[in-house]
């Protein structure tokens, strides 16, 4: 057994994590602010269609991701008091207008026949948005100082890769037709228009500037 | 997507038939067989001369297709629990209307209730029935449609799932005495579900109207009337004549007080008996309409 006194180097050779990130604390709460007041609309939007949608197999996923998505707000409610907002409804808010005008967007289809529109707003334009904003903060954020925030950032992103493939597995089953595939599109570049004017869900410079 | 959703839009594919609660208590073939004389006393002198236990097990002789039944009503049960949640996640604001940590517990309710539709729809397979094969009363969700969060929780969550723990626990005893592992195995996991549903609802009401006496004497009134409804006429009881038995030991793991099980013990045989009364003056009336034609 090798000597317990000898002196060790604290960080391994293979433990090539860094200690400089590009988010001090206030940028990284107001970003956490965001994403949970996004994830909060979202959970609740995929509560209320539960009852719109005919379809049995899309009920069913729009319930078991309602829940996805409000325990990640719940997530980014306990992390803003770690990060010096002692009152986290403060800092639960949208980027901008635009982020409320997409949500509004994205929640405005209510009838039976309109599932590949709410799923086209859900899985083929606001969770690719969060899996961007999620895997920038990951991959630009101290990987020693902030750990609390990457631990969830991983959890939450597993989510939205499962969630993703899930609902654009669903909708490739639900469009069956040219004209189907249009009104998809069409749903998709109104959104993407709203979502281009918010700059993403934590607002212009969500994933930084090139 | 508007705020608050009325129970008739509720969304279904072709194979669902809708029905209200007034379509199933008017149709005579409603399995509610209880002994009633010609004057709804109650008397074992029913035209069929069944016997007084009418509790779901094995040895009934319409056992298959009565758990059959009761699967399918377990199943749209689950549907309409599903959408309840998720409604109380969308119709109201957070804060204002209704606390952050009340609708993360909706939320939760809401992956609860979509496994348990997934479980029920693989227990109708294996017990031999298909989706639709009955109709569905859409009464589980009309109670989830109060403009207060708090009526909700005490309509739905302590109301509707405390009989589902009734349902589950009666259930999972069936599969026991048939020897079905699968059904006792899955009744099992779903009751688990539905006693933390109604902590859920018991710890929330409290919560909400600690300093409110009147709206938790609303909400109570509100349960009370759902626990009448749901007892589907004396569906469910602590009566022997009832197909559903009352789970006091579950009832009180999820929060209900003695008091409290003893109010809904009281509400079930009224409905028993209101049920018995009904029945006995169709058939009375079916007897004098016949005597007439014979006359």
């Amino acid at each position: 057994m090798a000597d317990p006194y000898k002196p060790r180097a604290p960080f391994a050779p293979w433990d090539r994590r860094t200690l400089p990130g590009i988010f001090d604390v206030e940028e990284s709460a107001r970003r956490v602010g965001n994403y949970k007041w996004t994830e909060m609309k979202l959970f609740e939007a995929l509560g209320g269609w539960v009852a719109t949608v005919p379809e049995l197999d899309v009920k069913m996923r729009l319930g078991t991701h309602c829940y996805k998505h409000a325990w990640h707000a719940e997530l980014w409610h306990k992390r803003l008091p770690e990060l010096r907002e002692m009152n986290p409804e403060r800092l639960t808010a949208p980027a901008n207008d635009a982020m409320v005008r997409f949500i509004e967007a994205m929640t405005e289809p209510e009838g039976p026949e309109l599932t590949i529109e709410k799923l086209v707003g859900v899985y083929r334009v606001l969770i690719p948005r969060f899996i961007a904003a999620y895997t920038y903060h990951l991959n630009g954020t101290s990987e020693i100082t902030d750990a609390p925030t990457i631990r969830s950032l991983k959890f939450i992103l597993q989510d939205e890769f499962d969630d993703w493939r899930d609902g654009e597995m669903i909708l490739q089953s639900l469009i069956e037709t040219p004209e189907e595939a249009a009104r998809a599109a069409a749903h998709m570049q109104k959104l993407e228009a709203i979502m281009i004017e918010a700059g993403g869900i934590a607002g212009i410079g969500t994933l930084g500037s090139l | 997507m508007r705020k608050f959703f009325p129970v008739e839009d509720l969304a279904r594919d072709s194979r669902f038939s809708k029905i209200t609660i007034a379509d199933r208590m008017a149709d005579q073939r409603t399995a509610l067989a209880v002994n009633v004389n010609a004057n709804g006393n109650g008397d074992a002198d029913g035209p069929s001369k069944r016997t007084n236990n009418m509790r779901l097990t094995p040895s009934r002789r319409d056992a298959s297709d009565g758990a059959r039944g009761l699967m399918h009503g377990i199943f749209v049960g689950e549907i309409q629990a599903l959408e309840g949640a998720g409604r109380t996640c969308w119709d109201f604001e957070t804060g204002t209307e209704a606390p952050f940590a009340l609708k993360l517990d909706m939320a939760r309710q809401c992956w609860d209730e979509a496994r348990h539709v997934e479980i029920s729809v693989k227990l109708s397979d294996w017990m031999g029935s298909e989706i639709g094969q009955y109709a569905e009363n859409t009464v589980l969700f009309e109670a989830a449609c109060s403009s207060d969060p708090v009526l909700r929780l005490a309509g739905v969550n302590r109301a509707l799932e405390g009989l589902a723990i009734d349902v589950f626990t009666t259930m999972k005893e069936f599969g026991d005495l048939a020897g079905d592992q699968y059904l006792e195995f899955c009744e099992d996991w779903m009751l688990a579900d539905e006693v933390t549903h109604v902590k859920m609802g018991s710890d929330w009401l409290r919560k909400i109207t600690e300093n409110d006496p009147e709206r938790r004497k609303k909400a109570l009134e509100f349960q009370n009337v759902v626990d009448k409804l749901f007892s589907y006429g004396g569906t469910r009881s602590d009566s022997q004549e009832s197909p559903i038995g009352l789970a006091r030991r579950f009832r009180e793991l999820a929060g209900f007080t003695d008091d409290e099980v003893e109010v809904i013990a009281e509400v079930s045989m009224q409905a028993l008996n209101e049920r018995k009364v009904a029945v006995g003056q169709i058939r009375e009336a079916k007897r004098l309409a016949d005597q007439s034609a014979h006359k």
